[in-house]
């Protein structure tokens, strides 16, 4: 149709064209036809956007796989709603009165931040009514987080607050010297405090940017009343921590550290339910604690042992690991950047940091 | 004067048709566009959770995206349009690997079309393994082979070691051309993935349509904040930005670069050398055999952009255990 149609203008016009030049017409007559016709062809174009492109008659490979894919997609659709179909009624109540997950991860520039927040983005994206709050250790908001957020696709919130210089570590401090990131959780639990309206159910849960978590923790944690507590792996110098569980209520832990903590375990291992928190707006991390007394400082506050909930199995199932990641070897750089002739800074693999910034915010 | 009128004239014959080409051409091509664009940011829409509709203009049939009950823990639907990417990790027993095939197999639930070919360095399936694989509901092949123990340990020049997790490469190679027949139009990617990088969804979806071997930049390899290759203004490959060893053939990592199946399938002899490969010699060791540095893909915006990191993961300290272990070894970690 479409090429039927100016095939017949593309001779109409060459016609008249041609009798005009030859007829020697008022140039005003020629003006007003053409005019004429170059609207008609125009409006029938705008038209043809409108409506739906008529794939079986063009005879394209482009538009035949456009259709095909089409199609594809229509399959799928159908086949993912009749999987959520097809599922058990849920035990749980439906997706929106689902408790929300919130996560306070605090994260501070260095090589290897992208890459964690990255696959940690990923775990999360499994998780129903997750809201992931990450609390920068920067006196402002970072380009390479917000971007990374943005595009994530999760529900989340970015906060930052710069550490304290004296409680910072420097480099060479090896680094259990000083605790971190507390004023990056304190944070976050104050603007949950501020945000949150009361009677809203949810769990907060602190989670490391470098550790790993298996969805099933979050399930685990969901319902907590008071504060659930799990073993958490590789930690403690040991293949794992535990608390340690008798008639379904937590009696002591299990660590091969300081056991005699008021709650010796990390904090990837317990979770507080929103309405414990709300309720208790003085409870924070203490940064001046002695080392390994972090979790404790908060803690104390809120529960106590025999309060505890235990999870994955009456703590019998490691969900979450202790894992840390390697410094990168930067020699190389470091070679190329004292000539002048480091990587592209552009390029954005890791925070951008020049050689000397380096030293100070090195932990 | 008639000559100025005439072509007066001609001018005004020819700008209403090419007007009208050039609408009627965009309007034609719009909807391939918009179709495109749709299809990729569907994917990932998919996995959001809160997003809007987006609207195109032309087609308003593929705009519906899917906002239904997000179906968490199973991997995407399988097409059958999409080219499989087959992945293959190889992996050894320490107390970070079921954390690391966890968060692994977390990103891959995100990726359609994907089959992960585990390949275990020791004499029988693990059942630690065995038991990840089958929660996780990933399209999942599990195969093992264990490197010679002598091979492992020593280092010498007269017996030098063989790389690790090549035997465990060159045993899925072998499974993926026993399984497939190059005659068959199934479309496929090889992928070979450590189990402790760290890898972001765009790069599967960049490695997709690798017709021969497609390449880009790594983080934290060789010393650098990343390696990558070096594209000409013509999009093609002439050299590697690399300063350990740049001229290695392929100067590039193991997760720098993917191979499209029917070229491993075509080349059934082409395998990792074993023995007598020098540190960083590896990947070119298969590469020289596949393709030459003129047909290599650069992806990732012209190797600009970097999506994937080898990351490493720290060795924990495990000195409370003690030497008889002080934790319940009945407990999987």
């Amino acid at each position: 149709m479409d090429g039927v149609f100016l095939l017949f203008v593309a001779i109409f016009t060459a016609y008249l064209g041609t009798m005009a030049t030859r007829m020697k017409l008022k140039l005003k007559t020629v003006f007003v036809l053409y005019f004429t016709v170059s609207l008609m062809g125009l409006v029938y174009a705008l038209m043809q956007l409108g409506q739906r492109c008529d794939c079986t008659e063009h005879d394209m490979a482009k538009d035949r796989a456009i259709s095909r894919l089409r199609d594809e997609l229509h399959r799928l659709q159908a086949q993912i709603r009749q999987l959520e179909e097809a599922k058990p009624p849920q035990k749980q109540p439906s997706k929106s009165s689902l408790p929300t997950i919130f996560v306070i991860t605090p994260t501070y520039a260095r090589l290897v931040q992208k890459a964690e927040l990255t696959r940690l983005s990923h775990t999360f994206l499994h998780v129903p009514q997750l809201h992931w709050i990450v609390v920068e250790d920067s006196p402002q908001k970072t380009p390479l987080v917000t971007d990374l957020l943005m595009k994530s696709g999760l529900t989340y919130t970015h906060l930052h607050v710069p550490t304290a210089k004296e409680r910072k570590l420097q480099e060479g401090d090896p680094s259990w010297l000083k605790p971190r990131g507390v004023e990056q959780r304190n944070e976050g639990l104050r603007w949950l405090r501020e945000d949150r309206r009361d009677g809203q159910q949810g769990v907060v849960y602190f989670a490391d940017d470098d550790n790993t978590y298996s969805l099933q923790i979050f399930e685990e944690m969901r319902n907590t009343q008071r504060v659930s507590v799990w073993p958490v792996g590789l930690v403690g110098a040991m293949k794992f921590e535990s608390p340690v569980v008798e008639g379904g209520k937590v009696v002591r832990f299990h660590t091969g550290w300081r056991p005699n903590r008021p709650f010796p375990m990390d904090m990837a291992g317990f979770a507080v339910s929103l309405k414990l928190v709300l309720t208790n707006p003085e409870a924070c991390f203490d940064g001046e604690a002695p080392m390994g007394f972090l979790e404790s400082s908060f803690l104390k506050g809120l529960v106590t042992m025999d309060e505890l909930e235990p999870k994955a199995d009456n703590c019998t199932k490691v969900l979450v690991w202790h894992t840390r990641t390697e410094k990168p070897k930067m020699k190389r750089e470091e070679a190329l950047q004292a000539q002048g002739l480091g990587s592209d800074p552009a390029v954005e693999a890791s925070p951008e940091r020049k050689v000397q910034q380096r030293r100070d915010d090195n932990r | 004067m008639p000559k100025r009128r005439d072509i007066l004239a001609i001018v005004l014959i020819v700008l209403p048709w090419t007007l009208l080409i050039t609408v009627w051409h965009q309007s034609a091509i719009a909807p391939l566009l918009a179709i495109r664009k749709d299809e990729g940011a569907e994917g990932k829409r998919e996995a959001g959770g809160q997003d809007s509709k987006e609207y195109c203009a032309s087609d308003k049939d593929i705009v519906e995206v899917v906002r239904t009950e997000y179906v968490y823990t199973r991997p995407p639907p399988w097409s059958d349009v999409l080219p499989t990417i087959h992945i293959i990790t190889p992996t050894y027993s320490r107390p970070v690997q079921k954390a690391e095939l966890t968060r692994l197999a977390n990103t891959f639930l995100h990726v359609p079309n994907l089959h992960w070919i585990l390949v275990e360095d020791s004499q029988r399936r693990t059942p630690l393994v065995t038991r990840l694989l089958r929660e996780t509901g990933l399209n999942y092949t599990h195969l093992n082979v264990e490197t010679p123990r002598n091979y492992k340990l020593r280092g010498d020049t007269r017996d030098p070691r063989i790389p690790r997790g090549t035997m465990q490469r060159n045993l899925a190679l072998r499974w993926l051309r026993e399984t497939f027949n190059p005659n068959s139009s199934q479309a496929g990617i090889v992928y070979f993935a450590d189990d402790d990088n760290t890898y972001s969804l765009e790069l599967f979806e960049e490695m997709r349509s690798t017709r021969k071997v497609s390449v880009w930049p790594v983080a934290f390899v060789g010393g650098l904040r990343y390696e990558s290759p070096k594209v000409n203004a013509a999009g093609k490959v002439y050299g590697w930005k690399t300063v350990f060893d740049p001229h290695r053939p392929f100067a590039i990592d193991m997760a720098g670069f993917a191979i499209n199946l029917r070229l491993i399938l075509f080349k059934p002899q082409a395998y990792f050398k074993l023995r007598g490969v020098k540190g960083g010699y590896q990947e070119s060791s298969l590469l020289r055999e596949l393709v030459t540095l003129n047909d290599l893909e650069p992806k990732a915006a012209n190797c600009t952009k970097i999506l994937v990191w080898h990351t490493r993961t720290e060795k924990p300290v495990l000195v409370n255990e003690g030497k008889k272990g002080f934790t319940d070894p009945n407990v999987e970690i």
